[in-house]
């Protein structure tokens, strides 16, 4: 095992990994910004580095600084966490270059899986269900067009290079396209420095459904279940459960075994998420596999009873999974609530100040993962996201109780700081979220409701 | 403590920014870039500086005892005093080993009592096996080297002491 790790990362992710390593007895090295010098891990850590100014590019991002820390601090092994450098293949390539374990997969599988056509194509080839559409980037915009009149409108327009909702746009119509064609091309080479696009069928009502997998060196790949994250804003999630409610168990099963199938045909190490669009008909398509921890990784150990991070670690470690489909029972329900520093009534912009009232909810089967505490500055260099809120109930009414009772209870106060918590809380008690038969659209038709159409449509 | 408002109707400014770029985080951008703009403009750099999106909000907010400084974005900008140096020194741009010599047993870059200007190179820092100069962002009088030859660093470790500008003029 690892004797000393560096956190990669920033916020409540980067404490969360260092928690985890306390407990396997590994010291931990946390980097950080000229920003994030009070950052709670900072103070957690065995030892810190400042390792550049506050914009990301110049700190989080910088694959120099990162490594060169790494190396300084004698760390034999680099957790990057989610977001900043967590998928980005020449990281882990210039990690494993320099002598340092990327706990993570290999670069060749990230780059494979991160670019999407490329990720469709191999997981088609495994046997995967794809939405009709392009199996390969699409070389001019009438061959795109040409193509989506061929699927039938609504299509996406997606960033060969995309993530974490960026650069897709939806087309309702033939008369749009070569516009928004031209815009997620553009979009696409500012984001991602890849102009390259290809094209699906959209399902406006679809669910947007997950499954985690591990995998380890020796060729044992389990799955742990699925997450629901069809609440989402922009294509950013707000809300995550398991299990999925209302979907059929053998359907479950059947997504599991085909992510499976997809993390062997890649040679997948490490943590990993494939994710499902599942329709009104109850057919499942796959979109993307995430090569990292996910934000929402804690409602899946809420189930399973296993810490993620610690099978990470152990997998990268060169260790075998410990454990075979069969021992994976999940049990109850577990519900997270992400909860940022924006104003919901400002078109949620971000409102992220000093935090003069910072106290987290308790009480049974309620975690709290955040980075934020009494006095803490909330820069507004990085995410808005300064907590997760997860509860663990045996049924979902229990649990979504409890999760309005924690939300309730969660203090967050300082001048000019603004939380969705409240918003949160209408969400979950909205008629189709108690019902479990919510789709990607709730949040606009939480919004709608709220503030009338025009609101949902900004 | 002081502090700026500035406030605006953002809606025209940037309601084709958001129907042609990618939804709030182009908003946001375009409005980092206004900040940038804006803050090449204020005398100082500031403490904190919170950017709003929506109805554009900027607070501008100054570390020091001086005179409310209120920056109006149509209108001339104030010209606060600038708060005195406190002391002054040359950091290192990133982590990595320090040193003082182009090489083992060369004479080093700079010595206590040398005057610098911009630019001179004072020391390298070795990051990912690339020797990245260090070059002096301003001119003084090195009163005292505070890292060592051979020193593990990381960004902004202080690695000279200037002198007091008074004691430099002249």
């Amino acid at each position: 095992m690892f004797d000393k790790v560096l956190i990669a990362n920033r916020g409540e992710i980067a404490l969360r990994v260092a928690r985890t390593c306390r407990e396997m007895g590994i010291r931990t090295v946390a980097v950080h910004s000229t920003d994030d010098r009070d950052s709670a891990v900072v103070s957690y850590a065995d030892e810190s580095v400042q390792i550049g100014p506050a914009p990301a590019r110049k700190s989080y991002l910088d694959i120099a600084a990162v490594v060169e820390a790494a190396l300084r601090t004698g760390a034999e092994a680099v957790h990057p966490g989610y977001g900043f450098l967590s998928e980005d293949p020449d990281f882990a390539e210039v990690c494993r270059d320099n002598g340092l374990v990327f706990i993570g997969p290999p670069p060749e599988v990230i780059a494979q899986l991160g670019d999407k056509t490329a990720a469709r194509g191999v997981m088609a080839r495994a046997g995967l269900p794809l939405l009709p559409g392009s199996l390969d980037p699409l070389g001019s915009a009438s061959e795109a067009r040409s193509l989506a009149d061929d699927i039938g409108y609504p299509v996406i327009i997606k960033a060969a290079a995309g993530g974490g909702g960026r650069g897709m746009r939806v087309v309702h119509d033939a008369a749009e396209f070569g516009r928004a064609h031209r815009e997620t091309v553009a979009v696409a080479q500012a984001l991602f420095g890849d102009p390259r696009v290809y094209v699906e069928r959209y399902l406006a009502t679809a669910r947007h459904v997950e499954i985690q997998v591990l995998c380890d060196r020796h060729g044992n790949a389990v799955h742990l279940g699925e997450r629901d994250c069809s609440t989402q804003r922009r294509h950013q999630k707000l809300v995550e459960e398991t299990p999925a409610p209302g979907l059929p168990r053998e359907l479950v099963e059947r997504m599991g075994e085909v992510s499976v199938a997809g993390a062997r045909a890649v040679g997948y190490v490490g943590a990993g998420t494939f994710e499902f669009l599942v329709g009104p008909d109850g057919r499942f398509y796959f979109m993307e596999v995430n090569t990292r921890i996910q934000v929402e990784h804690p409602v899946t150990e809420l189930v399973t009873g296993l810490d993620l991070v610690r099978a990470q670690i152990e997998v990268a470690a060169g260790a075998e999974l410990g454990l075979r489909q069969q021992d994976v029972v999940p049990r109850g329900v577990a519900i997270e609530c992400r909860v940022n520093v924006e104003d919901p009534e400002r078109d949620f912009a971000p409102a992220p100040g000093r935090l003069v009232e910072f106290s987290p909810p308790g009480g049974p089967f309620v975690r709290v993962d955040t980075h934020g505490y009494p006095g803490y500055r909330v820069p507004a260099s990085y995410d808005s996201m300064l907590a997760k809120v997860l509860v663990w109930a045996p049924d979902r009414p229990t649990a979504l109780a409890r999760m309005d009772r924690a939300l309730a209870e969660f203090r967050i106060a300082g001048p000019g700081v603004r939380t969705t918590t409240a918003f949160l809380r209408r969400v979950l008690a909205h008629e189709s979220f108690r019902a479990g038969t919510h789709s990607t659209a709730i949040v606009g038709q939480v919004l709608d409701e709220q503030h009338g159409p025009h609101r949902a449509a900004g | 403590m002081t502090q700026g408002v500035i406030t605006d109707n953002g809606h025209e400014l940037f309601n084709g920014l958001t129907e042609r770029l990618d939804g709030h985080r182009a908003l946001l951008e375009e409005t980092r870039r206004s900040v940038v703009r804006l803050l090449a403009d204020v005398p100082t750099a500031p403490k904190r500086l919170r950017v709003q999106a929506g109805d554009v909000v900027v607070e501008v907010e100054w570390d020091d005892a001086g005179q409310p400084v209120t920056v109006v974005a149509a209108g001339a900008p104030a010209a606060p005093e600038p708060p005195a140096p406190e002391g002054e020194y040359l950091t290192s741009p990133t982590v990595g080993v320090f040193y003082r010599a182009p090489q083992p047993g060369a004479p080093p870059f700079v010595a206590e009592g040398d005057r610098v200007r911009p630019g001179q190179q004072v020391g390298i820092v070795e990051a990912m096996k690339l020797m990245i100069p260090v070059e002096a962002d301003r001119a003084g009088l090195v009163a005292r080297a505070l890292a060592a030859d051979g020193e593990t660093v990381e960004y902004g470790t202080r690695l000279f002491e200037l002198a007091p500008p008074d004691r430099t003029a002249g």
